[in-house]
């Protein structure tokens, strides 16, 4: 098993692909198989329903009841062997369970999925399911790509489509520094002032956001004040320089953090 | 150039495929204009060649995870399969496809066909040399020591008589196409639960033909199955051969790698199996229609016989002209 799957684009540059895991799978199929349920239940309910309203009163054997019944037949089957099949082909490999889980079935070789494809995985289930789908977690946990014994057949891989947050991803970074810059007992060991180092910290965390002649511009700007007021010198006023002094307080004042946080720890154990 | 100037100049490229690709992550191509889908296919490939320089300057892993993901939903966007018309492809399918299909695999058709033999035979002679072995396959209620005398045919398809035929000419049918699918989806254990499902329909086939032999109604017994029996053994024959192209391709992949194998071997069997579902609806028609009424026996077996001998003769002799065109399937 591994997380990741690789596909070569005809650009020749490898891209990568999140495989779904197998809980994400399997909330998916039962979704999936509740959906499927609730179909049997509305045609379960129209029988009884058009039992009591119709054939009560032309009897069991009225033509409508047959056909009703007949009806009825088929479309239990339908649902049975099509239902995946119908929802994969129409929106290029979701069944409504993956929509719902972000999740998506895919060639292996990176197109969207083909009709031989879908039928090939989606008649295999019957083997798959077999135990509530035991032979398909034995299989997917066995394959490099988690495939079920229907994946493997078809030439399939079911991929996660969830995009990471990124804006949401760099606030939580960014507050998380910002926390710990607060503690007066951290910074005591860098001499820093708070102000100073949510600058020299939010400086750090941009960097890659600015260009190098915004840089170079702005970088001696920040550490000039601070580095007079520490009374310390630096050899040279290059951006590497700077941004290596910058790099090591920051650096010093998350280690105090951190040592002072696991002191606090141990005293509430004391206690 | 820098990494940080590398990530400063493609910005904009990376939101602007960005908005494109979550217009159309909604409702697929068909929500862009004309000028989206040229810079759709304009910037997809800028971007995934920033992917791989991403990788090289080793920028934050936030950021590669990004473009990379960026690039991997504009790739699905513009490599899918091509949208194809139904009805022509199933049409051109069953034209020419399916009958070329069949008769390139027709080894598996043979081995299923001979396996088939072996169990009814097997079954038949050991039930007439020893009656009471026949009770193994057959259910107690058709049991007919207790009114030997004046039992026919009519007797027999009584019970099928008593039933409203649409519903039971469906029930059988989707019973049926279900025993196919299911002896196509065996075959990935390597073919052995296929020949399962084979021999265990030829012994139940062989046990009752023995048990109405034994009391002197062979004629009833197959004038009454022959109408709707000999498509239906066919075609469950068929979805068997499909199985075992399927789990034979595992066990003997040839020059290929055993993987290419299964993935090729089950596309020929996918196809075939899928081809016996007309059959199994006429067999289903028939057996719900024909088989309960009271049509002279020997009409019931020529009629059974026609309708597998065109069914055959259909296979063995349409696609044959057509040239080598056999559309999106096969």
């Amino acid at each position: 098993m591994q997380d990741f799957d690789f596909i070569e684009t005809p650009e020749n540059v490898e891209l990568q692909r999140r495989l779904a895991g197998i809980g994400t799978r399997f909330i998916a199929g039962l979704i999936d198989n509740l959906l499927i349920g609730l179909m049997y239940l509305v045609l379960f309910l129209f029988l009884v329903i058009f039992d009591m309203n119709i054939a009560g009163k032309a009897g069991i054997e009225s033509p409508a009841r047959i056909w009703a019944l007949t009806l009825v037949i088929i479309i239990a089957f339908a649902i049975y062997w099509g239902y995946f099949v119908f929802f994969e082909m129409r929106t290029n490999g979701q069944s409504p369970g993956k929509k719902f889980m972000k999740i998506r079935v895919v060639q292996m070789e990176g197109t969207g999925i083909s009709f031989n494809a879908i039928a090939i995985r989606n008649l295999l289930r019957a083997v798959d399911m077999i135990g509530l789908y035991a032979i398909a977690g034995i299989s997917m946990f066995f394959t490099q790509k988690m495939q079920r014994l229907g994946d493997l057949a078809a030439g399939t891989v079911v991929v996660s489509e969830e995009l990471p947050n990124y804006s949401a991803y760099n606030d939580q970074k960014r507050q998380v520094l910002d926390n710990e810059a607060i503690t007066p007992g951290a910074l005591e060991a860098t001499g820093l002032k708070p102000q100073e180092y949510r600058l020299l910290n939010n400086y750090w965390l941009r960097r890659e956001e600015l260009s190098l002649e915004v840089r170079s511009r702005l970088l001696p700007q920040l550490v000039r004040p601070v580095l007079s007021r520490l009374g310390r010198t630096l050899p040279d006023e290059s951006l590497d320089t700077l941004e290596y002094f910058v790099a090591e307080i920051l650096t010093m004042a998350i280690n105090a953090r951190q040592q002072t946080t696991k002191i606090n720890d141990t005293r509430k154990v004391d206690r | 150039m820098t990494p940080a100037r590398f990530l400063e100049i493609r910005r904009d490229t990376w939101n602007r495929l960005d908005e494109i690709v979550s217009k159309a992550s909604k409702s697929g191509i068909r929500a862009l204009s004309e000028d989206e889908i040229h810079e759709l296919t304009r910037l997809y490939p800028a971007v995934a060649i920033d992917v791989a320089r991403a990788r090289m300057y080793n920028i934050d892993p936030t950021t590669q995870n990004r473009i990379n993901q960026l690039a991997i939903s504009a790739h699905g966007l513009l490599y899918r399969r091509k949208n194809i018309k139904y009805a022509e492809t199933v049409w051109i399918f069953f034209r020419d496809g399916y009958p070329r299909l069949f008769r390139r695999l027709w080894p598996y058709m043979t081995l299923a066909t001979a396996l088939f033999i072996i169990g009814f035979l097997g079954t038949y002679v050991s039930a007439r040399l020893k009656p009471s072995n026949a009770y193994l396959f057959v259910p107690g209620e058709m049991d007919l020591t207790d009114n030997k005398t004046g039992v026919s045919s009519e007797d027999i398809s009584e019970r099928f008589r008593k039933t409203a035929k649409p519903p039971m000419a469906t029930g059988i049918m989707t019973n049926n196409i279900s025993v196919a699918f299911n002896a196509f989806a065996l075959g990935i254990t390597a073919g052995i639960g296929t020949c399962f499902v084979i021999i265990f329909n030829s012994m139940m086939l062989g046990g009752f033909a023995a048990h109405f032999a034994n009391h002197g109604l062979s004629f009833e017994f197959w004038s009454f199955i022959t109408a709707h029996g000999v498509l239906e053994i066919f075609a469950i024959l068929v979805s068997a051969a499909a199985g075992l192209r399927m789990g034979l391709s595992l066990v003997i992949p040839g020059n290929l790698k055993r993987y290419a194998s299964l993935r090729l071997g089950a596309i020929d069997a996918v196809l075939l199996v899928l081809g016996t579902i007309p059959m199994f609806i006429v067999a289903g028609f028939i057996e719900g229609f024909i088989t309960p009424t009271f049509i002279p026996g020997g009409v019931k077996i020529i009629l059974g016989i026609t309708v597998a001998s065109v069914t055959i003769g259909y296979l063995l002799l349409a696609g044959r002209t057509t040239g080598i065109t056999t559309g999106a399937l096969a």
